[in-house]
């Protein structure tokens, strides 16, 4: 063991080339990652990242819509229309998903396609039943998703066949999909738990050979469906269950090449992001997700996180426009009727609000201490604190300088916050209070203590 | 300067008020915290209490750095011959 000594510099290190506040931390890597599949070692260069053409895609109107009430057509377009904003103009947030079945779904896709956005793309979801695609083509779609199970679970128990006969029958609906001019994207369902060399392997060489054969745009796409959640991300973790060696095997032994290749997670083992993400550094370059991580059961990638991991890894924002994140957050629960939790990153009401005293207390003296980047440049939200029995005079502090938007030397010190504070701990040691002080009562213990102050930040419109 | 004496003995009344303990125990040499047992809210209350008592500001750093009664008798002191000389 080398003996180490604690250095004291004359000024802080804070480590500020990774988390520069006014950006999102960056992600860096040391050197490559090192896997070993069928025996040999493979080697994984993280830098490879920035040079390929890493997207987010969205299923909120489709995979989103079968974990919620249905969005009204307005509602998509308006939702569609703020993902656009969100992604920039390189398309960052690539193309989202709708239904076609029914009339609803047509109009929400018409209406998205007359605003005449570039980003996101908008594309279809049908079964693979080739009567279909007469959907896509007459609504003007380029491309569409399709099912195509791929485990034993999915082909012998729920579609009662067996693999060359489910073989046959994608392989033909891929043929008519190109033959209409439409770009097949075969999802490739419950895939973490399909026989790889069995079945999934040979299905995607034939959608190799046939790519070969098609020009670029109605080449097949493969989407890895994830359908419940088993892929795990670890290094050294096997077959069929490892992201990275399927994310390999399918690029470099089915021959799909990584800009034509999308991971579809779910969430079941809380593995939904990091599983995205962990595609994207090891050969796909396709990770789709929802807003807020709604999706069928325990849901899909969250949209919201996989666009910060976005900007982490690629180690810019790419044209990303964050703080409509806090717009879609507030049209989702205002207008949507979504009660998103709140304590949901960078969405929920309460994801940077403390109620801790002694973070508060941290808070106020360098919002850097206990925010986790310049929310209010990112997001347009400064953090918060929400006040009850664990806030302490700090709390207090906290919350009536913010309210009041005084900093630095203007704020309210605790010695004059003494009879508020007082109030405070009443409530919950005299009058057995569980629940938080509302925004409502703090405001009033201000009228009530704080008058000339509140009248100075109204005539400043801080309040 | 006729104001000094006066000090010692409504610093100790507000502690004895606030922190409720009988007046006749609190001792120059106790520590808030630990001898007479204060909470955070009753620490800034006291401080509260000073200022409005004597008629001046205390630098609330300064102010909760003081540990013991015999302390901030001493420093309600300074505070007032810089405030009031």
């Amino acid at each position: 063991m080398t003996p180490r000594d604690v250095t004291n510099p004359a000024s802080p290190n804070l480590l500020e080339d990774v988390f520069d506040y006014d950006g999102v931390p960056k992600i860096l890597f040391d050197g490559p990652i090192v896997e070993v599949i069928d025996g040999k070692q493979v080697t994984f260069d993280p830098a490879e990242r920035k040079t390929r053409d890493l997207v987010i895609t969205d299923t909120t109107f489709r995979d989103g819509q079968q974990a919620r009430r249905p969005y009204t057509a307005a509602q998509i377009v308006e939702l569609y229309r703020m993902l656009s904003r969100l992604g920039g103009p390189a398309g960052v947030i690539r193309q989202s998903e709708f239904f076609l079945y029914s009339r609803k779904d047509r109009e929400a896709v018409d209406r998205c396609l007359a605003l005449g956005l570039a980003y996101p793309e908008i594309t279809g979801w049908i079964r693979a039943d080739k009567g279909d695609f007469k959907l896509v083509k007459n609504i003007g779609l380029k491309e569409t998703g399709m099912l195509t199970s791929s485990s034993d679970y999915h082909i012998y128990h729920k579609m009662k066949t067996d693999r060359r006969a489910a073989l046959e029958k994608y392989l033909a609906v891929v043929e008519a999909a190109i033959e209409a001019g439409v770009r097949p994207r075969c999802h490739l369902e419950d895939v973490t738990r399909a026989d790889l060399d069995g079945f999934v392997l040979p299905f995607v060489q034939h959608l190799a050979r046939i790519a070969e054969q098609a020009p670029e745009p109605l080449r097949p796409k493969v989407r890895l469906c994830d359908t419940m959640g088993f892929g795990v991300s670890y290094p050294g973790a096997a077959l069929p269950r490892s992201v990275p060696k399927l994310v390999y095997k399918i690029v470099h032994e089915g021959g799909i090449p990584s800009e034509r290749l999308e991971w579809h997670g779910h969430n079941d083992f809380h593995k939904a992001h990091v599983n995205g993400a962990t595609c994207w550094l090891y050969g796909c370059d396709a990770v789709n997700t929802t807003l807020v991580g709604y999706g069928e059961r325990t849901g899909n990638p969250p949209l919201e996180g996989a666009v910060f991991e976005y900007i982490g890894l690629r180690g810019n924002p790419c044209g990303i426009d964050t703080t409509v994140l806090t717009e879609i957050a507030a049209y989702l629960q205002d207008a949507c009727g979504m009660q998103i939790p709140p304590n949901q990153p960078f969405l929920g009401r309460n994801f940077n609000t403390t109620r801790a005293g002694i973070h508060a207390d941290g808070l106020s003296s360098d919002e850097r201490i206990y925010n986790i980047f310049n929310t209010e440049k990112l997001l347009n939200r400064s953090p918060g604190i929400i006040i009850n029995d664990k806030s302490g005079i700090d709390g207090v502090a906290l919350w009536v300088n913010h309210y009041l938007g005084l900093r630095g030397p203007d704020r309210i010190g605790k010695i004059k916050l003494a009879r508020i504070g007082r109030w405070i701990v009443d409530q919950y040691e005299k009058h057995g209070r569980i629940t938080s002080i509302s925004d409502e009562e703090m405001l009033d213990l201000i009228r009530e203590h704080l008058p000339e102050q509140l009248e100075a930040a109204r005539a400043r419109r801080t309040v | 300067m006729g104001e000094q004496p006066d000090v010692g003995q409504t610093v100790r009344r507000i502690v004895s008020e606030i922190l409720e303990r009988p007046l006749e125990e609190i001792q120059d040499h106790h520590a808030f915290v630990e001898d007479l047992d204060a909470e955070s809210i009753q620490s800034v209350e006291l401080m509260a209490a000073f200022e409005e008592a004597f008629g001046i500001e205390l630098d609330e750093e300064e102010a909760m750095a003081v540990k013991t009664v015999g302390a901030a008798i001493e420093f309600i002191r300074r505070c007032i011959r810089e405030q009031k000389p």
